[in-house]
């Protein structure tokens, strides 16, 4: 029962008032003047001094009536749960049990689990209940299970143990909404068994329960006072020592507790093996950063973990990383070769790069070796006439996933059999005399020029352009670019499962003065990268994030790939598996191929660092945000789930009959007091 | 007319003594008194001294200083003896009432207060004196002299005038206004005290005594409301004092007999040490009719008389 205006309960003071009267008036009604009291003193006393009451039904009376009419007036209704608990009926009990790692602190997933084994046990013979395990997802363990079979439901908790995810109550909520939308019983209910961390919550997440849903919030917060230091990231600087290429690691510890963390350690392993270890202090509520001596890059995917002691909560004190020396970007340049060759500009802005670096090799259009077309990530065919054979060997590169990047002089000429271009080579334009071309008109969005998106980071219009290819784009192609005159000046094309960038100038200084241009280098960069897909190798990735086939490997290998869970589970996620495999341990998952069970790619997983905020939230805020928003009680109202409005005001009539009765009281007080005063 | 009827051969006999109460209703004190006293026998009391009269009294031997016209020379012829007559003094004597208009004496359980039984006692004795052409005064009192009438053959109709518009206002106390009264009473006389005497015995007695000492004969009426007497009070209550407004809780039935005890030692105590320093003392219940305490009075003063 809940009240409108509670604040009525104040009055329930006057109930002082019959009482008083009952004491003092009836005492004062019955003085008796007496001449003197000069003998009723020299009795020996045996007086009444004790004031009594005189009248004890008529007080109950008198202070029923008042406190029925107290009660009337603070406006008492039925919620819809508590009808249903007055009418009885079944009820849907969901258990929402969290099992994020931060669970695994102290006594905490002892106690979840003896909350929800308690509210399992509470199910009444017509209930039925549901298991939803939920960390940063959320599992159905055990849907709408009659009561009758209790144990199943026992087990599925049983079962359960702390992942590696962090807490998020969205994804929880939705799924215990969806198996209360689709129950037919009268009472719905959700047991909420979590440590309440306030980052597991955002606020408004669209989780809405249905109607007359009660959310039963179980928080096991004790313990959030303690130490607890994290590994949140590691940064890797690579460097190179006497062609040995090297990486410095340098890790992030964050201290979210109050206390502070004194003579703790850091160590970094590699390969299993600590090679150092460090002193850590890191005061309450900050962080501090701790670089290991660098490290030489021995292979491909190395295995790194900073590691730090043992705190409250262990699971994130571990931080892994994988680590491969870095691979170049291998560029074939078709040119015309000798001494009026123009990829000179070329050549040197390929030169230039660390991340990724390229390795550039120049070959004539006659002599192109299969050997440097299978190894190239990316062609670049610098103004020269392509043959109808090379034309079609460029095709099937691009089609197997290559980059081509077409630079149209004077003298580029594509045989017109093979469809690769992404538009049709006409008439050069001569723009030598009078005002020189300029480019514009550029899609920022595209890769190529989305470092050029912020104002002042390369000004393409300085570039004076004195003659270029019309061009005219086929199907299926995107201008980039675009010249002052409107003409297309740089067109894509996919082809396959590559991709053809056509220039309609030089890339030289024959028809312009690009590449005396500071935006030059980068955007040779930027179109190289983009066509050769090149894509810097995470060192980690968190749980909750997928993993597909394409992970680490080069795409031909990703045919058929079988993945090495850290926990010793083999998954394969190609075509007889599953598409994707969502991270849900922390450690290394090892890729290989399912022929050769070679290593083809090592990924490192690590847990959401943001759960080690053990920051407590009000579970109301939760209770409060899930409760349906008003409309949606009215759309639920089809369903028969709200009370209609006569049923409203049914439920909030009880103040009428208690103001009824409360007067009826009075009136036979006034009967009964005029009696005993003839009396 | 019914207060005539009390005389009347043919009334019944206990009509004969009136009810206070009814007398209280009449309100014209002169009517009643007129009333109550006409019932007795007319102006036939003596004085108390001996005085110039016609009535003989008794021969006495001559003293030197006595009045040598009063020598009867008969007595002498016939015995050679100086004997001087004496003759009864007739009532030309002061008479006052003194009346106590305390507090505490505006209390009545019968439809009459102490007070009102006292002021037509007043009247009715005032009348009677009157009726003997005796000169009649009136004092009231409280813890002071609130009024005060002096003795005179002319002051009854101011005695009435100032008895009906008596009202009780503050706490009483005798011993004060008697002792300044004591020594205004210089010329001897009869005084009349009435009060409800809550007071000490000793201190009653300490207090009213010295009316006596200028030679006046005194006489004390107690007057009592039955429900003093009785404390017939049935259900308990709080008792509140009518003088000083103090309150006690009391459960009447459980005190009673003690009640009842202490106050007739009172009364036996009074009575006794009045007799002792020979002052008239008379209990009047304010429930028995006046013509009763007037008649039992004067009855007694008869006999005394007559012993003298």
């Amino acid at each position: 029962m809940s009240f409108l205006a509670p604040l009525f309960f104040a009055a329930l003071a006057a109930l002082a008032i019959p009482v008083l009267i009952h004491l003092i008036q009836r005492e004062k009604k019955q003085v008796v003047r007496f001449p003197s009291l000069m003998f009723i003193q020299r009795v020996p006393y045996k007086s009444v001094r004790r004031r009594r009451i005189h009248n004890w039904f008529l007080l109950i009376v008198r202070l029923t009536a008042l406190a029925l009419i107290v009660l009337a007036f603070s406006r008492p209704f039925f919620e819809r749960d508590d009808l249903d608990l007055a009418t009885g009926g079944a009820r849907e009990v969901v258990v929402l049990l969290d099992q994020s790692y931060s669970l695994a602190m102290g006594d905490r997933w002892e106690r979840a689990r003896a909350a929800a084994s308690d509210a399992i046990d509470g199910l009444g013979p017509d209930d039925r209940g549901s298991v939803v395990l939920f960390s940063s997802g959320a599992e159905i363990a055990m849907r709408s299970t009659a009561a009758g079979e209790r144990e199943r439901l026992r087990a599925a908790v049983a079962a359960a143990r702390p992942t590696a995810g962090a807490t998020r109550y969205a994804p929880a909520l939705k799924v215990a909404g969806s198996i209360l939308a689709e129950s037919s019983l009268p009472r719905r209910e959700v047991v909420l068994v979590s440590d309440f961390q306030r980052t597991g919550w955002r606020g408004e997440e669209g989780a809405r329960l249905p109607e007359g849903t009660t959310v039963r919030p179980v928080a096991l917060t004790s313990g959030a006072d303690l130490a607890n230091a994290s590994v949140t990231a590691v940064s890797l600087a690579r460097s190179t020592f006497s062609n040995q290429e090297r990486v410095a690691v340098t890790a992030v510890v964050v201290n979210r507790s109050t206390r502070s963390l004194r003579g703790g350690r850091i160590a970094l392993e590699i390969g299993g093996r600590p090679i150092q270890t460090e002193p850590l202090e890191v005061e309450a509520n900050s962080s501090t950063s701790v670089t290991f001596d660098p490290v030489t890059l021995a292979g491909p995917f190395m295995r790194g973990t900073v590691r730090t002691g043992d705190d409250a909560l262990p699971t994130d004190n571990v931080f892994h990383f994988v680590v491969s020396p870095a691979q170049p970007v291998r560029v074939l340049v078709i040119d015309r070769g000798g001494t009026g060759g123009g990829a000179l500009y070329l050549m040197r802005a390929l030169a230039i790069g660390d991340a990724p670096r390229f390795e550039a090799a120049v070959r004539q259009p006659d002599a192109v070796p299969d050997e440097d077309l299978r190894r190239a990530s990316a062609v670049i065919v610098n103004d020269v006439a392509v043959p109808a054979a090379l034309g079609r060997r460029l095709l099937r590169f691009v089609e197997a996933g290559g980059g081509l990047f077409v630079a149209a002089g004077s003298r580029a000429t594509w045989a017109g059999d093979v469809d690769l271009l992404p538009a049709a080579l006409e008439a050069p334009v001569d723009r030598t005399r009078g005002e020189a071309a300029r480019v514009g008109a550029l899609e920022f969005a595209h890769p190529v020029f989305e470092p050029f998106r912020t104002p002042r980071s390369g000004d393409f219009a300085a570039a004076r352009i004195y003659g270029y290819r019309n061009v005219k784009p086929g199907m299926g192609t995107e201008v980039l670019a675009r010249f002052d005159g409107g003409a297309p000046a740089l067109v894509e094309r996919r082809v396959g499962a590559g991709r053809v960038l056509l220039w309609a100038s030089t890339l030289d200084l024959a028809w312009s003065d690009f590449p005396l241009k500071p935006v030059y280098l980068p955007f040779v960069h930027q179109a190289v990268r983009h066509l050769a897909a090149y894509a810097e190798p995470a060192p980690w990735l968190t749980v909750g994030q997928v993993l597909d086939a394409s992970s680490g490997t080069a795409p031909a290998q990703a045919a058929s790939t079988v993945v090495l869970t850290p926990s010793g589970r083999r998954v394969g996620i190609d075509e007889e598996g599953a598409d994707v495999l969502e991270l849900t341990e922390q450690g290394f998952y090892e890729l290989r191929s399912r022929t050769g069970d070679t290593v083809t790619a090592v990924v490192a997983s690590n847990v959401d660092t943001t759960e080690s905020d053990l920051t407590p939230m009000d579970p109301k805020e939760i209770v409060v945000a899930t409760a349906p928003a008003p409309g949606e009680g009215r759309q639920a109202g089809a369903a028969g789930q709200t009370l209609t409005p006569e049923a409203q005001e049914r439920s909030q009539r009880l103040w009428w009959y208690l103001l009824c009765i409360g007067i009826l009281l009075l009136g036979a007080d006034t009967l009964i007091s005029n009696r005993l005063s003839k009396t | 007319m019914s207060l005539m009827a009390s005389h009347s051969p043919s009334a019944i006999p206990g009509a004969r003594f009136m009810d206070p109460v009814v007398l209280a209703r009449i309100g014209n004190l002169s009517l009643v008194s007129r009333a109550v006293v006409d019932g007795f026998i007319n102006g036939l009391h003596k004085a108390p001294y001996f005085g110039a009269s016609v009535d003989f009294a008794e021969h006495r031997g001559y003293v030197p200083g006595d009045d040598i016209r009063r020598v009867d020379w008969r007595l002498w012829a016939r015995t050679d003896r100086y004997y001087v007559k004496e003759y009864e003094a007739e009532s030309n004597m002061n008479f006052s009432v003194l009346l106590d208009v305390s507090k505490s004496m505006d209390y009545g359980s019968i439809g009459i207060t102490k007070l009102d039984y006292a002021r037509v006692l007043t009247a009715c004795l005032t009348s009677l004196v009157h009726h003997q052409r005796d000169r009649v005064g009136f004092v009231a009192f409280d813890n002071d002299v609130v009024e005060h009438v002096p003795p005179s053959a002319k002051h009854m109709e101011t005695v009435l005038h100032v008895l009906d518009r008596l009202k009780p206002g503050r706490p009483g106390s005798l011993r004060g206004p008697l002792h300044k009264l004591a020594e205004h009473f210089g010329r001897r006389g009869v005084l009349v005290v009435i009060s409800d005497f809550y007071e000490d015995p000793e201190t009653v007695v300490d207090a009213v005594t010295p009316l006596r000492f200028r030679g006046n004969d005194l006489i004390v009426f107690h007057v009592l409301d039955p429900a003093e007497l009785d404390f017939g009070f049935s259900s308990a209550s709080a008792f509140e004092d009518l003088e000083s407004g103090e309150q006690i809780p009391v459960v009447p039935d459980t005190m009673r007999r003690e009640y009842k005890k202490l106050v007739q030692a009172h009364v036996d105590a009074l009575q006794q040490r009045f007799s002792e320093v020979r002052v008239d003392y008379t209990l009047l219940d304010t429930s028995k009719p006046l013509d009763f305490a007037l008649f039992q009075y004067l009855s007694s003063r008869e006999k005394k008389l007559r012993l003298r």
